[in-house]
């Protein structure tokens, strides 16, 4: 049965830099993009969890040595006739988690489209992280490790595979993105929250970089 | 559904088999409880009506897997019967026989196998009818697989089941894969049953469970007929021998064997045996159907008090009301099952420590736990007491058990607000919060009754369905009120059945991955059988909308309050969602629905700033977009943000509403958590909205009333609704103003039009159209009004015009009552209004819906722009400025001294 234990925030000192980020998740219909940020965000596992309809949006914070890192979710609509809200969602993103289920080798190949499109359209230093979810399945298991790695590794994506169930890698993909952002120093004061540019058709380069300071 | 006459209420307990702790099913998600499996399957027996079987009422699930049945229930059974009389003659066998053989009949044609048919179970009214019962305990168990009992008596059970062993259950799909009874294992039973008629005593009564058992195997050995065997039996022969040929045949052909040879009941039926009966015998009464093409009134009966006080049931007025609706009343006067249960001492659990096992393993296998008994099969039937209802319906006077309808439809047609005809003095019940009037018994009952005929007379009687819904709708009867209010008519049932619902196709698998994402904390739709409806009535809506609209995910938060009202009837839900999408969500399925919905969300804003321009504008200034959180609920009508209670309230009001009432309710949704919204920022908003916070419902429903009803009709004007319906509306009545579609009206140059989208979204205020400022205004008279409206006080927004064209364009013409305020000079260059007379004028009218009119420019909006950033509320544009007024002669020239 799946733990349902408060959520975790890694406790450390708060003194320290504070960045922000937006992260988007992505990938096919009830591979478990909205059960992962739930696991996330409040410690829970939802065995009915609703679908997702347009998107949904989520806070938290967690603790990297003295940076506190604030991702600002969103998570979308997995239905492929929802695509095309995509765009509003992960433009701007500093980074995005691609999910697919190990249980449906389809779910992979949609998640294999995800990552061309983002490579294309979003922000050039976006952070692509591939999480392989539902790992609790193992004994259904249709997509293998070694080739779901391999796929990652040529395109330079953190990969692991995640259970939303038993909490399994699921901080730590979260935790490892974290890490990984670019929490530099050039870019100032952190820029007053504006919500999602929709007006701006093709503002796939808007580069709003890791808002640090 | 048939009257209560003399039945009672009768209440039964059982066990479902509990699954070990932690057991989970393919997709590593928890197992379903076998409870609600239950609760879903015996949903249709509630439907399976005839006037030989106990009517099924309702179920419930409590604690420890355990399920309560509520049924009809008559205090004799054929057991006792027996008992008290010794022998039955050979014509009082065949007549009873026959009318068993009747309710068999039913249960079969509709595809259930009674499995538990015996002397106990075989009940008889006040006039000796027989009413089988238990009938439907085999088929809600899926054939026994979610029960840890056997279902039927040892000594009825027909070889076969005796060979293929006990119930196994796949372990996957929690499914009975054998041995599964068919119809003709009653087919034995009910010659067993003859039998023990016959010979005036129970089969083998004097031997213990495993000889009976070994009798009946015996019969498998021989080649002789079984009947043959008994009928050299010492004990028996005798009996059996005096038999007529006849009733000996149709014995020996229901005890055969081979199931396969045995005879059908339907065949039995028709036997000689049974002529005089089936003459004598009565049709089943054919249930009402609300929507269908056969004749339905051919053979309409409405009781009317005269006839009642003429029969023998004199006063008694309850016992012609339907029983379903006997025991919807019984609960709310109080009756409480649990409770009923608890006094009888049902419901007795033995403490938890005595179920500990005696041994575990570190695998988590348990052993030496008792068999709790309380899992076996309690026969205990407990009668419900009538009493409290009746009592509490003592005061009702006869005839308001038979309205009369047309008296109040005249009376209606007054301008006075719809009441509720039946229940004159109940009018000040109607003005109790809905919470409390849908629990109070009396208030209920007289809507039922009136809502009841009005049902029977649909669609005649539509338009006053209409006006009642208007006060409210009676939970027992709201699925046909809902159907009513959608129009659906015809032959629903054909039209569904007509459809494939089962032929694969590329959208199956999102509406599988949905389904069990839907509502699932609500009992009976998170049932196997109701995630099989689901699928079907989806399907079907996709198919039948095929190469025009598509699936999209929140199509099935839409059909859920359909199906969880018409669990019972498929092709009614579907028609119903069929009805219903076009009228409120027309093209937003289109695979391309783009256009449709940001044009929707933009109208929406617009309606944000109109009525309130604080909220929008704090809103618009942190980058709160409707885009970001309303799409869920315009889609879905709110169905996926609500849970279902809330839903069924909000659709309530939401369907006699036309189609810009939705957008009216999302701006009283942000009015309730407005407080919450200006102190928060862009993070907080979104976050408070990712999760539906509670709403009172009935009061963001009169919010919404009162936003709708202050909002000019074209101001909510969208170019992708539905365009006027060909076919003539006027059943409907028209009771003011808002009750048509802005679309449904006659076009004209006055009239609104499409709008541009990067225009619509560049404006903060709506539009409104020439001819409902002239509607509003009253700038002509009657003869000129487009719309039928009635002039009341109160009746519609007052309005204010302000001209902001320069002042000698104003000079030259404008329109009457409108003031002056050029927007060159307006505003000061801090943005303020510049003061002077014409805007301390605006400022007295700040309760009216202010037009802005300009010429064709962009100067209107942007002045009205600046309005609601001022904060002025209830701002509207007037759409292609004065211009449009040319050819009217509306053009004044205004008092030189303003
Ligand atoms: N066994 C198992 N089931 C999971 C896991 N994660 C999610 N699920 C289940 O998979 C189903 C779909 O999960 P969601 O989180 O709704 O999927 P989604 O990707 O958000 O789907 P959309 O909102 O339609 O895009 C739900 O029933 C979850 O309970 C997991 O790690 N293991
Ligand atoms: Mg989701």
């Amino acid at each position: 049965m799946a733990s349902r234990g408060g959520p975790q925030r890694p406790n450390g000192a708060s003194q320290g830099k504070i960045c922000q980020f937006k992260l988007v998740l992505l990938g096919e219909s009830a591979v478990g993009k909205s059960s992962l940020v739930l696991r996330f965000v409040k410690g829970q596992f939802h065995e009915y969890q609703e679908s997702t309809i347009g998107a949904a949006f989520l806070t938290q914070t967690v603790c990297l040595d003295d940076t506190t890192v604030k991702f600002e979710i969103w998570d979308t609509a997995g239905q492929e006739r929802y695509h095309s809200l995509a765009p509003m969602y992960y433009r701007g993103a500093q980074a995005a988690i691609v999910v697919y289920d190990i249980t449906n080798p389809d779910t992979f190949g949609r998640a294999k489209t995800w990552v061309k499109e983002l490579q294309r359209q979003a922000s050039p230093n976006i952070v692509i992280a591939l999480a392989g979810n539902k790992a609790d399945l193992a004994s259904k298991r249709m997509v293998e490790f070694d080739e779901a790695q391999a796929y990652a590794e040529e395109n330079s994506l953190l990969f692991m595979e995640t259970s939303a169930k038993t909490a399994m890698n699921v901080n730590d993909i979260f935790l490892a993105i974290a890490k990984k952002l670019p929490k530099s120093e050039t870019s100032g004061t952190p820029q007053p929250r504006q919500g999602v540019r929709l007006n701006n058709e093709q503002g796939g380069q808007q580069s709003e970089g890791g808002c640090c300071k | 559904m048939p009257v209560l006459g003399t039945a009672q209420f009768g209440v039964r307990t059982f066990y479902a088999a509990s699954h070990p702790h932690d057991k989970c099913g393919a997709n590593g998600l928890p197992v379903t409880p076998n409870s609600v499996k239950i609760l879903g399957r015996f949903q249709c027996l509630t439907s399976l009506s005839h006037h030989r079987l106990c009517q099924y009422l309702d179920i419930s699930k409590t604690k420890h897997e355990c399920m309560i049945i509520v049924s009809e229930h008559h205090p004799q059974c054929l057991k006792e019967k027996l008992k008290s009389e010794g022998t039955f003659s050979e014509e009082q066998i065949v007549h009873t026989g026959f009318q068993i053989l009747e309710g068999l009949v039913h249960l079969h044609d509709n595809n259930v196998t009674h499995r538990n048919l015996g002397l106990e179970n075989v009940l008889l009214d006040q006039e000796g009818n027989v009413k089988l019962s238990e009938h439907g305990l085999y088929y809600m168990t899926d054939y026994g697989a979610d029960v840890s009992f056997p279902i039927g008596l040892p000594r009825y059970m027909p070889p076969e089941v005796l060979c293929s062993g006990p119930v196994r259950v796949d372990d996957d799909s929690g499914k009975c894969i054998q041995p599964l009874s068919g119809p003709k294992a009653d087919v034995w039973t009910f010659g067993i049953l003859l039998l023990e008629l016959i010979l005036g005593q129970e089969m083998w009564s004097d031997l213990g469970i495993n000889e009976k058992l070994q009798k009946i195997l015996q019969f498998v050995k021989s080649d002789m007929s079984p009947f043959d065997i008994l009928c050299q039996n010492n004990a028996t022969a005798q009996k059996l021998q005096a038999l007529s040929l006849e009733m000996r045949d149709v014995i020996r052909q229901c005890l055969i064997v081979s199931s396969s040879k045995r005879v059908k009941s339907g065949d039995l039926y028709q036997h000689p045996l049974f002529k005089a009966e089936r003459a004598k015998a009565v049709p089943p009464k054919k249930d009402f159907t609300m929507c269908t093409t056969e004749l339905r009134c051919e053979n309409l009966e409405l009781p009317t008090y005269e006839e009642t006080i003429a029969n023998e049931f004199s006063d008694d007025h309850l016992s012609q009301r339907n029983m379903q609706e006997v025991y919807y009343l019984w609960r709310l006067a109080g009756g409480d099952l649990e409770s009923v249960l608890k006094k009888a001492g049902m419901s007795k659990t033995r403490p938890p420590v005595n179920l500990l096992p005696c041994f575990g393993i570190l695998d988590g296998d348990v052993f030496g736990q008792d068999r709790d008994y309380a899992e076996l099969l309690d026969n205990t039937v407990i009668k419900l007491n009538q009493e409290q209802l009746r009592h509490r319906l003592r005061d009702i006077p006869p005839r308001a058990y038979y309205p009369r309808l047309e008296d109040e439809a005249k009376q209606l047609d007054g301008q006075q607000l719809p009441t509720s005809p039946s229940c004159g003095e109940l009018t000040t019940s109607a003005t109790l919060p809905l919470i409390i009037r849908e629990r109070d018994v009396e208030y209920q009952f007289h809507r039922i009754i009136l809502y009841d005929r009005l049902l029977i007379a649909y669609p005649f009687k539509r338009a006053h369905i209409w006006r009642e819904a208007r006060v409210d709708i009676p939970p027992l009867v709201r699925a046909n009120v809902w159907a009513a209010l959608l129009e659906v008519e015809g032959d629903v049932q054909g039209a569904y059945d007509a459809i494939d619902k089962e032929t694969p196709t590329a959208t199956d698998r999102q509406i599988e991955v949905d389904i069990p994402r839907c509502h699932q904390y609500h009992e009976l739709l998170s049932s196997p059988t109701a995630h099989g409806k689901f699928k079907r009535v989806l399907k079907a809506w996709v198919l039948s909308n095929f190469g025009h609209y598509v699936y999209w995910q929140g199509l099935d938060s839409l059909c859920a309050p359909f199906l969880a009202l018409n669990f019972n009837n498929e092709a009614m839900a579907f028609a119903c969602l069929s009805a219903f999408i076009p009228k409120y969500l027309h093209k937003f399925f289109l695979k391309d629905n783009s256009p449709v919905i940001q044009e929707y969300l933009a109208v929406f804003s617009h309606l944000i700033a109109f009525h309130d321009p604080e909220l929008s504008n704090h809103l618009d200034g942190i980058g709160f977009i409707p885009d970001l959180y309303a799409i869920p609920w315009f889609l879905t009508m709110y169905a996926h943000v609500f849970p279902m209670h809330k839903i069924m309230h909000l659709w309530d009001t939401l369907l006699l509403g036309n189609s810009s009432l939705p957008l009216c309710i999302g701006v009283a949704i942000l009015q309730q958590l407005r407080d919450r919204l200006l102190s928060f920022g862009f993070n907080e908003c979104i976050l408070l909205f990712s999760d539906m916070p509670e709403i009172d419902i009935e009061r963001c429903v009169h919010d919404s009333i009162k936003i709708f009803c202050s909002t000019p009709k074209s101001a909510t004007y969208r170019q992708h609704a539905r365009a006027a319906k060909s076919r003539n509306v006027e059943e409907r009545p028209n009771v003011s103003y808002y009750s048509r579609d802005y679309n449904e009206m006659p076009r004209t140059e006055l009239s609104m039009e499409p709008i541009p989208m990067d225009e619509l979204k560049g404006e903060k205020c709506p539009r409104i159209s020439a001819e409902d400022l002239i509607e509003l205004g009253e700038l002509a008279g009657a003869g000129f009004s487009r719309s039928p409206t009635k002039k009341r006080q109160g009746s519609k927004p007052m309005i204010f015009i302000v001209d902001v064209r320069s002042q000698e364009d104003y000079r030259r013409g404008t329109i009457q009552g409108s003031i002056n305020i050029p927007f060159q000079t307006a505003f000061s260059p801090e943005g303020e209004l510049v003061p002077g007379p014409a805007v301390s004028t605006l400022n007295q009218k700040r309760s009216q819906v202010i037009v802005v009119l300009g010429n064709r420019g962009r100067s209107a909006s942007n002045f009205a722009n600046e309005l609601v950033r001022l904060g002025y509320s209830r701002v509207c544009v007037l759409h292609k400025g004065i211009d449009v007024f040319r050819t009217t002669g509306l053009i004044i020239v205004p008092p030189a001294d303003i």
